[in-house]
């Protein structure tokens, strides 16, 4: 009987037998039964290199020891990776790598969670032999107003630069010199530019690239880690929060292939000075014209009261980085209990959201062979890490167009009618734009046509799929004829009250000028926010609530993935929100009894099915065809 | 019976009186403390001191492998980084924060172990007597040595009465 | 035996490098031969004369051309050039000497293989031989042996002169298709062997100079002839660039199998100033030493390996008894460091740390176990480091702590080289 011809190989590692497809590394083979092979210079995103020799395993029949991470299985193979042999080089190298490390582990940042420090101990010699001065290179070298490098830590692993050619695609970081005296630059020392430069301090396996704003604020061990999303767009990348002491230290990245593929942008890890918080702060009401501190009873009170005098013509402004909890109660204040429609998230005009806007998963972008990025530029500082995605694709093959907004026809002329699958990225300020050209080139075209359409905030869709616009409610759902108005008409639109929501700097409720004037006569402005803000100044009350990074709850991406954040820093004396929207509502003659998140999560479920997709972390599919 | 005890009471007496005064001749072993104090060895493990370097820098980088190593957690350390107008330690980073809490340390020294500078190792002092627990954490100016070198804390006690104990209200 | 010259024996006539000259000579007799014949056959003619590449390894040329993919174009020859192992200088004397020759069996090569652009990668230093070959092709193309259509065969055909800029690194065949396509010159990981992945992708065969001056010879007196020469497994002449403490060094070509006596000895004139030798060096600097017991070997890939040396790039390098053994190691391992491109740990690290080891030897500072220690260094490089530049550093030293142990002893006890306190003589 002939051989079943599979794409399977069976190889034995260390006496155990393993079946992996073809085309996978020794290393990555080794992994999947649990045996571990110290690395520095591979990386699971980057092609193999097999520089640092540390992975040296011993294969059957071959004379030299093989890098097991550049070495791809074969059938019948047997890997050895505990020998003597093994044993004794793996102490050799670690000794190189050591002879001109300076061994400043204890000023270093990256001590604690330093690889190099690691497999040292694991793997290394006990005591060093060499007894020459080490070659000297300049320490903490500025590369950028958020990078240091330091050329004496540097064990010349190549991760940097392969980013920076093969992730970001941005050949920023280039190798100078060579032999010892080979160090990491940039070209002529400018400082570099690159937007994802926080990736390398993460993929560095030594402390030669730290960040600046994490310099010396912690050692590993003492930081607190919670997993959360970043809050500072709506492509919802996975973070780690890692505070020390109740103040955020730094935001790391957390692998989701489906959203972030590890990486992060700097706008969202170095933002989180944002949401530092500056001493406790007590709900005020403004009396006689100044404002006076007072208990959360009292202020909510005050605030139902005046809600109250204030009948249906109040507005309600949500940040769309609001937990989408919060969204849903201050969706039902408004429309159930103040009978309002005037509720909104945006800061501008734009087009009417629809579920077809995300049609195109971010991962499915490497699965089309054209993208159409249309507004280029625009669209990867909406969303920067969206960047790496492209690029990534591109790297596989498929063609990605950068075209103007106007320049529609540039991208419908350049796609070929056979074009199987095309995906078209644009923000939510263009989406005409997008949804004109993806009518033409279904016409035009025999494969799909999705688009994804990137929205402002880390919850600006959620705020869209729970309502928070004034002429849809949760779900998208027709108001019948009993639109509210949005946030550019309300000045004009006899609003007396207005009660403003938001949890995030990086995406408040900042008023246009013509707003300033309305806001300054409007004779009652609710102020429920984390931070203070130049609306303080006309604001009547001021309920302090937490910020992104300090409750629990979920947020919707632009792709519709629902996704949980966690409170990284304790900031117990501030009531939670969505307490304070209950109480409120309560005040004014509901009966909510919510005792936790998770109840409000399970009743937002209940009122929108899609919203299951929560528990698997997954996209909300509104339709069969999403 | 009791015609035999009463005549050899005054001997019982006699004997017992002899004990007292033959004490009377010998040295004093109590001192009195807190005028007097008694010299430690050299190796006490008492009130830690926080070094310098023969310039005046602090010997201390803020690494905070005393603060881990330590078994009750009694040590909290920040650190900083030097610059040219403000230069603590040598090198890029020093210690912004150094407390110990007195009241927690169980004095086992192995922050002195951890060390991997020598900036911090076990003092001579152990007269921690004080009328508040929050006078017990100590920070980084009651522990630092004194600029000034040949000061107290930092000599290795001699014979005599190495730190004088700070004047208190009794 | 005389010398039996075969790429070298016109060399006497003058002005060779004139394209009159050369086919006066004979030349492009070969080349003309070749396009007459079909590719295959061609590559089945070098398979059957026993060629073996003559860059170092000492791979047989014919195979190697046989791995190229079939079908897949455009494909590559680079004909290596990047002569800068210490101790040789024969490309420099076969270009310099005789440019058409190089040239005709480039073309010969590309044409077996089905190549349309060749390239010559040759040392930054080398800029008389570059300007030589420069005019050599700008003749030949004036004489219709470069450019489209060559004799109306249907067969079209450029070469490019490219000049390095020079790194050792850059003679390693990876290094030296990284560094044509512009990038820092660094070996690549093989597999892909540059006959399936090479330059720009394509597939490639790289053959040194010395290797293809053979292929015109081949082709004019047929594969038969050509391993008539020399020894069973190592077919043909070899020319040896003898440097050192001989008479009169320089380059002679032998057949293989030459005794290294007969080298030394007859063509070399023997050891200067009537010393005695005491080292020798069969392949360059990173080859192993022998001893003059090993005088009667032959000189042949596999003879020379079989007595602990390798053939290496063809370089004798004599040492008389004067010649502190430590020192020389010293300065080739501090050649290896400065040549050391810095991609892999063991090559970079090790290099650094065994010259300052030697350094201190030569200072007399080092220790009694820095003997071992240097030998550990060697066993954490040899075979672990990314390309062979890291394995060639070890081996010299290696070989010599083997054989003169008593001399690192000496310098560490006498706290200093023995040598220098005799006066030391250049060595020409």
């Amino acid at each position: 009987m002939a051989a079943v011809q599979t794409d399977q190989v069976t190889l034995t590692i260390n006496g155990q037998s393993v079946t992996v497809p073809k085309g996978t590394l020794i290393l990555d083979a080794a992994k999947k039964i649990g045996i571990d092979i110290p690395i520095f210079c591979s990386h699971p995103k980057m092609a193999p290199v097999a520089v640092c020799r540390m992975c040296l395993v011993e294969v059957e029949k071959l004379p030299k020891l093989q890098p097991a991470c550049a070495v791809y299985v074969a059938d019948g193979m047997v890997v050895k990776t505990t020998t003597e042999q093994v044993g004794k080089y793996q102490k050799d190298v670690l000794g190189f790598l050591l002879i001109n490390h300076p061994l400043d582990c204890p000023i270093c940042d990256k001590g604690g969670e330093c690889p190099l420090q690691d497999q040292t101990y694991q793997y290394g010699p006990g005591a060093s032999r060499f007894d020459f001065p080490k070659a000297h290179f300049d320490k903490s070298v500025p590369l950028s107003d958020k990078i240091l490098l330091d050329r004496e830590r540097c064990i010349l692993c190549w991760r940097c630069t392969r980013f920076s050619e093969e992730i970001s695609g941005e050949r920023e970081l280039a190798l100078i010199q060579r032999g010892t005296n080979t160090i990491i630059g940039t070209f002529n020392d400018e400082p570099a530019q690159s937007n994802y430069q926080g990736n390398w301090t993460e993929i560095c396996p030594v402390g030669a690239l730290t960040s600046r704003q994490y310099r010396f604020i912690s050692r590993p061990w003492d930081l607190d880690r919670t997993a959360s999303i970043c809050p500072a767009c709506s492509m919802g990348c996975n973070i780690q929060i890692d505070a020390r002491s109740n103040r955020i230290g730094r935001f790391q990245s957390r692998e989701n292939v489906a959203v972030d593929d590890s990486w992060l942008c700097d706008r969202g890890r170095f933002s989180f000075p944002n949401f530092q918080r500056q001493g406790q702060e007590r709900p005020r009401v403004r009396r006689n014209g100044s404002l006076e501190e007072v208990s959360y009873e009292e202020a909510i009170a005050f605030t139902a009261d005046a809600l109250k005098h204030a009948g249906g013509q109040v507005a309600g402004w949500a940040s769309p980085a609001d937990t989408n909890e919060e969204l849903f109660l201050f969706s039902r204040l408004f429309r159930e209990v103040l009978k309002s429609a005037h509720l909104d998230h945006r800061s501008g005009v734009v087009a009417d959201a629809e579920p077809d806007d995300i049609a195109l998963p971010i991962a499915d972008i490497e699965r089309c062979d054209q993208v159409v990025v249309l507004g280029g530029q625009g669209v990867i500082d909406a969303a920067p890490v969206l960047h790496l995605r492209l690029f990534k694709s591109e790297r596989k093959g498929v063609k990605i167009l950068k075209v103007g907004v106007t320049e529609g026809k540039r991208a419908l002329d350049a796609i070929p009618a056979e074009a199987q699958a095309i995906g078209i990225l644009a923000t939510e300020a263009d989406k005409q734009a997008a949804v004109d050209l993806q009518a033409k080139l279904a016409k035009k075209v025999k494969g799909s046509v999705r688009r994804l359409i990137v929205t402002t905030g880390p919850n600006g869709r959620g705020a869209k799929d729970l309502g928070i616009l004034p002429h849809q409610g949760p779900g998208y759902a027709s108001l019948n004829g009993r639109a509210g108005r949005g946030r550019l008409q309300w000045p004009g639109a006899g609003v007396k009250g207005l009660y403003v929501h938001e949890s995030s700097p990086l995406h408040g409720f900042v008023p246009s000028d013509a707003e300033s004037m309305w806001l300054s006569t409007l004779p009652l402005v609710v102020f429920h926010r984390f931070k203070a803000s130049p609306l303080d100044e006309v604001a009547h009350v001021i309920l302090p609530g937490h910020a992104f990074t300090e409750k629990y709850g979920t947020v919707t991406n632009m792709e519709g993935r629902v996704q949980r954040i966690r409170r990284g820093i304790d900031a117990e004396w501030v009531r939670e929100d969505w307490r304070v929207l209950q109480q409120v509502a309560n005040a004014l003659g509901a009966s909510w009894a919510y005792e936790s998140v998770e109840e409000i999560t399970g009743d937002l479920v209940r009122e929108l099915p899609p919203y299951a997709a929560v528990n698997q972390e997954a996209r909300v599919l509104w339709s069969e065809s999403t | 019976m009791a015609l035999k005890e009463v005549l050899l009471g005054p001997l019982y007496i006699a004997r017992a009186l002899a004990t007292t005064f033959k004490h009377n001749t010998k040295p004093i072993v109590t001192i009195e403390y807190p005028e007097r104090q008694k010299a430690v060895p050299p190796r006490e493990r008492g009130k830690h001191i926080l070094h310098r370097y023969a310039d005046g820098l602090e010997k201390c980088v803020g690494c905070e492998l005393c603060a881990i190593a330590c078994p009750v957690g009694c040590i909290v350390v920040e650190a900083a980084e030097n610059t040219p107008e403000h230069r603590v330690s040598p090198g890029e980073r020093y210690a912004k924060r150094y407390e110990i809490n007195l009241l927690r340390c169980i004095y086992c020294g192995f922050c002195e172990e951890a060390c991997p500078y020598d900036a911090i190792t076990m003092g001579p002092r152990y007269d921690l007597a004080d009328d508040h627990p929050d006078k017990f954490i100590a920070v980084k100016e009651d522990l630092l040595e004194p600029l000034s070198a040949s000061i107290s804390d930092t000599a290795i006690p001699s014979g005599a009465p190495s730190a004088q104990p700070v004047a208190r209200k009794w | 035996m005389a010398i039996k010259p075969l790429v070298t024996k016109d060399f006497a006539t003058e002005n060779l490098v004139q394209l009159k000259v050369y086919e006066r000579t004979g030349g492009y007799t070969g080349y003309k031969k070749a396009l007459e014949m079909q590719p295959d056959a061609l590559v089945e003619e070098v398979k059957k004369s026993g060629l073996r590449g003559r860059g170092g390894a000492g791979f047989p040329t014919g195979n190697k051309w046989s791995f190229l993919p079939k079908g897949v174009y455009p494909r590559y020859l680079v004909c290596n050039a990047d002569e800068s192992e210490p101790g040789t200088f024969k490309d420099r004397y076969l270009i310099e000497k005789s440019p058409h020759q190089v040239l005709e069996g480039i073309l010969i090569a590309s044409y077996a293989i089905g190549c349309n652009l060749a390239f010559i990668y040759i040392r930054g230093e080398y800029l008389p031989q570059h300007d030589a070959l420069e005019t050599a092709i700008a003749e030949a193309r004036e004489a219709g042996y470069i450019g489209k259509n060559v004799f109306g065969k249907g067969y079209d055909i450029d070469v490019i002169l490219h000049r390095g800029a020079g790194a050792y690194i850059c003679g390693e065949e990876t290094a030296l298709l990284t560094s044509l396509e512009g990038y820092r010159g660094e070996p690549r990981l093989k597999p892909p062997f540059p006959a399936i992945k090479g330059l720009y992708g394509k597939p490639t065969v790289v053959n040194n100079v010395e290797t293809v001056v053979n292929l015109p010879h081949i082709v004019n007196n047929g594969a038969d002839w050509f391993k008539s020469i020399g020894t069973p497994t190592g077919a043909g002449t070899r020319v040896w660039c003898m440097s050192g403490h001989v008479n009169r060094p320089g380059n002679y070509e032998v057949e293989n199998g030459t005794p290294i006596r007969e080298l030394i000895e007859e063509h070399g004139g023997g050891v200067w100033k009537n010393r005695k030798l005491k080292a020798f060096q069969p392949g360059g600097a990173s080859m192993m030493v022998l001893l003059p017991e090993h005088l009667d070997v032959g000189l042949d890939f596999d003879a020379i390996a079989k007595a602990g040396s390798l053939a290496g790039a063809g370089a004798m390098v004599v040492m008389d008894e004067t010649t502190c053994m430590v020192d020389a190691a010293r300065r080739y391992v501090k050649f290896f460091h400065h040549e050391s491109c810095g991609k892999c740990t063991p090559c970079r690290e090790g290099t650094f740390w065994m010259a300052n080891i030697f350094d201190a030897m030569e200072a007399g500072e080092a220790k009694p176990a820095d003997i071992d220690l240097l030998l550990e260094i060697g066993y954490g490089i040899d075979g672990r480091s990314f390309c062979p530049l890291g394995d060639a550093s070890t081996w010299f030293p290696r070989s010599v702590i083997k054989f003169f142990r008593d001399e690192f002893q000496q310098h560490i006890a006498e706290k200093g080289c023995p040598f220098k306190k005799q006066p030391q003589e250049a060595v020409a």
